[in-house]
C-alpha cells in the first residue's frame, strides 16, 4: 500500500515532466514560425533569390504546416532521431551529443564549486552572525550575486588568459587529455560559480540561523553540546534542505546560464550550440538542443525533489502514508 | 626569529605552492614556438563543403586550399593565374579551350584529375539534381551551355553568350573548383562534410564547433607551393573573444574592428594589415511611397545628411567615403563622381519646393549593431534640423534580412543596407535592376536604361567599353537620388609578425596557401 503510494507519487511526477517536455517543444516550435528569417537566406546569403529561397526550405521541410512538423518530430523522437542540421545534414543527436558533455562538466563544476565555497562561508557566518565574518560575507555575497557572470568571465581573461597566460582562452580542451579539458574549465566554472557562490552562502545561513533559533538546539545548548558540533550535526541536515530544492533548479538555471559563459568562452557546449542555431535559423539544431536542456532541466528538478522527499523524514512520512502528492 | 611552522600551516603551504606550481606554468596553446603550424581564427564554423552549395567565405577559403581550379586568383590581387589547367585559351566569346596539367590525383585514391571531372564539376550547376532542384551558386554558370571533353585532360567550355565576368565569379571562385566525380558518386550527401581535392592541402580534421585543420598534401603537383604544414582553424563568433585570444597568444591571425587597429598594434609581436574592401553600404528611401516617391524630397535629404560625420561619428574616420556603388579597385570605379556635400538650405529649399515646409515624419529600418546604431542616430539628428523627425527599427540580423523575401521591403520607408561586393562590377550592379524590386532592391527604383546597361556590361567583353557601361549606370543611380553612399568599408586583420596573412582584396576570401613567413 505504502510502496503504491510512493508510484503513484512518481509516475503523476514522470507524466508531469513528460508533457512539460513536449509542451516546451511545440511551444518553441510555434514560436520559431512567428520569428522573421530562414535558414534558406543565411544558406544562401542575403541576396539570394526567391525561388531559391523556397527550393530550400521545402528541402529543409519548413513549407509544410507547424502540426505535421510536430508529428514528423516526435515521430523521428521515437527513434531517437532528433533531425538533420539544415546545412551539412549531420544528425542532431550527434551534434547535441558531442556538445552535451562540455555543458555538463561545466555546470557540473560550477555546482560543485559554488556549493564547495558557498556552504563554508554560510556555516561561518552562522556561526557568528552580525559579527566580522558574517558582514564580510554578506558583502562578497552580495558582491558575487550581482556582478553578472559575463563580466566575471571578461575580467578573469583579461588576468588569467592575457596577462598571465596561466589558462587558455579558447575551447574545452583536447579530446581525451582531461587534464588538459579541466584546464580550460577553470575560468568558466569560476565565471558561472561566482554568483552561486553568494547564493548559496546567503540562503543556506538564513536557514542555518532558523535551525539554529528553534527550541531543540536550546536544549541541545543546555545541555552543552558544542556550537561546532550542533551546528555540524544537528543544524545542517535540516538546514541544507531548502538549499536543495534550490540546488535542483538552479542546476537548470546553470545549463541556461553556461550560455554567456560557453560563448565568451567559445566552448563548444550545448548552449553556444543553441545560440549559433537559433543566430542561423538552424531549426532542427534549435529544437533538438532545447529538446535535450528542457528534458536535463526536468530530470533534475525531478532528481532534487524525489532526494528531498527522501531526505526529509516529514515528507517521506507523508509519501509513504499514502498522503501523496 | 625563528619559524616553527605547525602540521596544519605545512599542509596548507604544500598544497598553496602546488597549486601555484601547477596553474603558474604557461599553458601550451601560449607557446606559440612552432612556426610550420599558425592558428586562423575564422568567424564561424564550416557548414557546407560542397562547392556547388557552399554557404559562405568561410567554407570557400577551405575549399580553395583543398581543391583546384583550372584557374585561382593570384595572392593579394583580383587576377588569376592557371591552376590545374596547364593552359587556357578564350577562343570566342563563347568558347573557352582548356589542356590540364597531367598527375594531379585526387586524394582518398579516387584517382586522377581529367577533364571528365571538369565537366561534371561545372554542368552540375546547370543540371538540376535527382529531386529536380537547383544548387545553390547555380547563378554564377548561367552562362554555360555545355562541357565538351575533347581529349582525357582536354575539354572546351560552351557558353550560350558572352560572359566576361566567368572568370572572377565563376571560374577563379568558390563555382569553379573541380570536384571528383567518383569521389560525388561514393559519398553522396556526405559530399556535404568531406572534402576530397587535388589541391596544395587536405583536410585533416573537421571536429564541428571546434577546428578544422588543414594539413600540406604531400601528393599535390600543382603549381602553388603551400608554405605551412598545418593550418588550424578555429571558429570564434564573438569579436571580443577573438581578440583576446589574439592577445593570449592562442591565434595568429584575426579579422579586428579597425577601430582596435591602434591597440592591437601596441602588441610586441603583433602586425596589423588594413584592406579597404569592395563592400557597399549604403542608406536610402523606398520612392514608391510618399513623400520619397518626389525626386526633390530625394534631393533635399541627401543635402541634409551630413556623411562625414557618419565616417567620423560611427567609422572613427578611419573608413574611405563611398560615392559611387564601385570601389575604386574595381574596373567601372567612378572616379569624377560628384560629392555631395551637406547644404541645409538647399535641402530646406527643396522640401518647401516640394510642400513639407515644416518636414515629416518617417521611419529609417536598420540592422542592430551598434555601428548602423550610431550611422542611424546621426541621420536622425541631420534630418531634424530640416523638420524630418526620423524612428529608428532596429532588427535582428535574420530579421532583418528577411525583408528581401515575398515582397515583405515594400512597406520600408528607409533603409540602411550593406552589400558585400564581388570583383565583377556586374555583381554590384545586379541588385538594383528593375527584376530586383520586391527582392534586393529595397529602394523600389526602377530604370529601364540602367537594366540594359547592367544586361550590356554582363555580355561586353572589351574592358574599356565595360568601364564606360558601369560609369554610365552609376550615373543613372546618382540622378535617382535614392541612393546615398556611405562607405565602401575598411579591412583590419591582427597577426603575429613573423606571418604574412594571404587576403584578397575583399578582405573576406583568404588563401591559406598565399600565408607565408614575413621576410621582415
Amino acid at each position: 500500500m505504502r510502496s503504491a503510494s510512493l508510484q503513484i507519487h512518481l509516475g503523476f511526477k514522470l507524466a508531469t515532466a513528460a508533457l512539460a517536455v513536449a509542451g516546451s517543444v511545440v511551444l518553441l516550435m510555434a514560436l520559431t514560425r512567428l520569428i522573421p528569417g530562414d535558414p534558406a537566406t543565411v544558406i544562401l546569403g542575403s541576396r539570394a533569390t526567391p525561388e531559391a529561397v523556397a527550393t530550400l526550405n521545402a528541402r529543409i521541410g519548413l513549407d509544410k504546416p507547424l502540426i505535421e512538423r510536430v508529428f514528423t518530430f516526435f515521430g523521428r523522437l521515437a527513434s531517437g532521431d532528433l533531425g538533420e542540421d539544415v546545412f551539412n545534414g549531420r544528425p542532431v543527436l550527434s551534434l547535441v551529443l558531442n556538445a552535451l558533455p562540455n555543458t555538463a562538466a561545466l555546470a557540473v563544476a560550477s555546482m560543485l564549486c559554488a556549493v564547495a565555497l558557498g556552504l563554508p562561508l554560510a556555516l561561518f557566518s552562522a556561526r557568528w552572525p552580525g559579527g566580522k565574518t558574517d558582514r564580510m560575507v554578506a558583502f562578497l555575497s552580495v558582491g558575487f550575486i550581482s556582478t553578472p557572470s559575463f563580466v566575471v568571465s571578461v575580467f578573469l581573461l583579461m588576468v588569467f588568459s592575457v596577462h598571465l597566460r596561466w589558462f587558455p582562452v579558447l575551447g574545452a580542451g583536447e579530446s581525451g587529455n582531461l587534464g588538459d579539458q579541466i584546464w580550460h574549465l577553470v575560468l568558466p566554472t569560476a565565471a558561472l560559480a561566482a554568483g552561486w557562490v553568494g547564493y548559496i552562502a546567503r540562503l543556506l545561513r538564513s536557514s542555518l540561523l532558523e535551525v539554529l533559533g528553534e527550541n531543540h538546539v536550546r536544549t541541545l545548548r543546555a545541555y552543552g553540546v558544542s556550537q561546532t558540533k550542533i551546528m555540524m550535526k544537528y543544524a545542517l541536515k535540516p538546514a541544507i534542505l531548502p538549499t536543495l530544492a534550490v540546488l535542483g533548479m538552479g542546476f537548470g538555471e546553470l545549463l541556461g546560464g553556461a550560455v554567456f559563459a560557453e560563448v565568451i568562452f567559445n566552448r563548444p557546449g550545448l548552449g553556444s550550440l543553441i545560440y549559433d542555431a537559433i543566430r542561423t535559423r538552424n531549426y532542427p539544431v534549435v529544437q533538438g538542443g532545447v529538446f535535450v536542456i528542457v528534458m536535463l532541466y526536468v530530470l533534475t528538478n525531478l532528481i532534487a525533489d524525489l532526494s528531498q522527499s527522501l531526505i526529509d523524514p516529514r515528507e517521506r512520512a507523508r509519501l509513504t502514508s499514502g498522503q501523496g502528492h | 626569529m625563528t619559524f616553527n611552522p605547525t602540521r596544519r600551516q605545512v599542509l596548507v603551504g604544500g598544497a598553496s605552492l602546488a597549486t601555484i606550481v601547477a596553474l603558474g606554468g604557461v599553458h601550451p596553446a601560449f607557446a606559440g614556438a612552432d612556426r610550420t603550424k599558425i592558428t586562423v581564427r575564422v568567424e564561424k564554423d564550416l557548414s557546407n563543403l560542397d562547392p556547388a552549395n557552399r554557404s559562405g567565405p568561410i567554407d570557400l577559403n577551405v575549399i580553395w586550399s583543398v581543391q583546384q581550379g583550372l584557374i585561382s586568383f593570384k595572392p593579394g590581387s583580383t587576377e588569376w593565374e592557371l591552376d590545374a589547367a596547364e593552359e587556357l585559351e578564350q577562343v570566342s566569346d563563347t568558347e573557352i579551350r582548356f589542356k590540364l596539367r597531367s598527375g594531379l590525383a585526387f586524394t582518398g585514391g579516387y584517382g586522377d584529375l581529367t577533364a571528365e571531372d571538369v565537366k561534371f564539376s561545372f554542368e552540375r550547376f546547370i543540371t538540376p539534381d535527382a529531386e529536380g532542384k537547383p544548387v545553390t551558386y547555380a547563378k554564377d554558370w548561367s552562362a554555360l551551355d555545355r562541357v565538351e571533353v575533347t581529349a582525357p585532360l582536354e575539354g572546351r567550355i560552351i557558353l550560350k553568350n558572352p560572359a566576361p565576368a566567368l572568370y572572377t565569379i565563376a571560374l577563379a571562385d568558390g563555382s569553379g573548383r573541380i570536384v571528383s566525380k567518383k569521389a560525388f558518386e561514393a559519398l553522396g550527401k556526405d559530399i556535404a562534410t568531406k572534402l576530397v581535392g587535388s589541391g596544395p592541402y587536405v583536410l585533416k580534421e573537421w571536429t564541428p564547433r571546434e577546428q578544422f585543420v588543414l594539413e600540406i598534401n604531400p601528393d599535390y603537383k600543382g603549381p602553388i607551393k603551400a608554405h605551412f604544414h598545418q593550418i588550424v582553424g578555429k571558429p570564434i563568433g564573438e569579436q571580443k573573444t577573438a581578440e583576446i585570444a589574439f592577445k593570449s597568444g592562442e591565434i595568429d591571425f584575426t579579422a579586428i574592428d579597425p577601430e582596435n587597429g591602434k591597440s592591437m598594434a601596441a602588441l610586441p609581436d603583433a602586425s596589423i594589415t588594413e584592406i579597404p574592401a569592395i563592400d557597399y553600404v549604403w542608406f536610402g528611401p523606398n520612392i514608391e511611397k510618399a513623400p520619397f516617391d518626389d525626386i526633390r524630397v530625394r534631393q533635399a535629404i541627401r543635402y541634409a545628411v551630413d556623411i562625414d560625420a557618419i565616417l567620423q561619428g560611427a567609422y572613427s574616420g578611419l573608413y574611405p567615403r563611398a560615392n559611387a556603388l564601385l570601389a575604386p579597385s574595381l574596373l567601372g570605379y567612378w572616379k569624377d563622381a560628384p560629392v555631395h556635400a551637406r547644404d541645409l538650405d538647399k535641402a530646406q529649399a527643396l522640401l518647401r519646393e516640394a510642400g513639407h515646409a515644416d518636414g515629416f515624419k518617417t521611419k529609417l529600418t536598420i540592422e542592430a549593431n551598434a555601428r548602423y546604431e550610431a550611422i542611424a542616430q546621426i541621420i536622425q539628428a541631420n534630418f531634424a534640423e530640416v523638420g524630418i523627425e526620423v524612428e529608428i527599427e532596429a532588427l535582428e540580423s535574420a530579421a532583418y534580412w528577411a525583408l528581401g523575401e515575398n515582397d515583405a521591403s515594400k512597406d520600408l520607408e528607409l533603409s540602411l543596407i550593406k552589400f558585400n561586393g564581388k570583383f565583377d562590377p556586374g555583381f554590384q550592379t545586379q541588385w538594383f535592376t528593375s527584376a530586383q524590386v520586391g527582392q534586393w532592391n529595397w529602394q523600389r527604383w526602377k530604370n529601364a536604361d540602367f537594366d540594359a546597361l547592367h544586361e550590356k556590361g554582363g555580355v561586353t567583353v572589351d574592358p574599356a567599353e565595360r568601364e564606360k557601361i558601369y560609369i554610365e549606370a552609376q550615373k543613372l543611380l546618382d540622378e535617382s537620388a535614392a541612393f546615398i553612399w556611405i562607405t565602401h568599408n575598411l579591412n583590419a586583420f591582427a597577426s603575429r609578425k613573423w606571418l604574412k596573412p594571404g587576403v584578397l582584396p575583399n578582405g573576406n576570401n583568404w588563401l591559406y596557401t598565399a600565408f607565408t613567413q614575413a621576410t621582415a
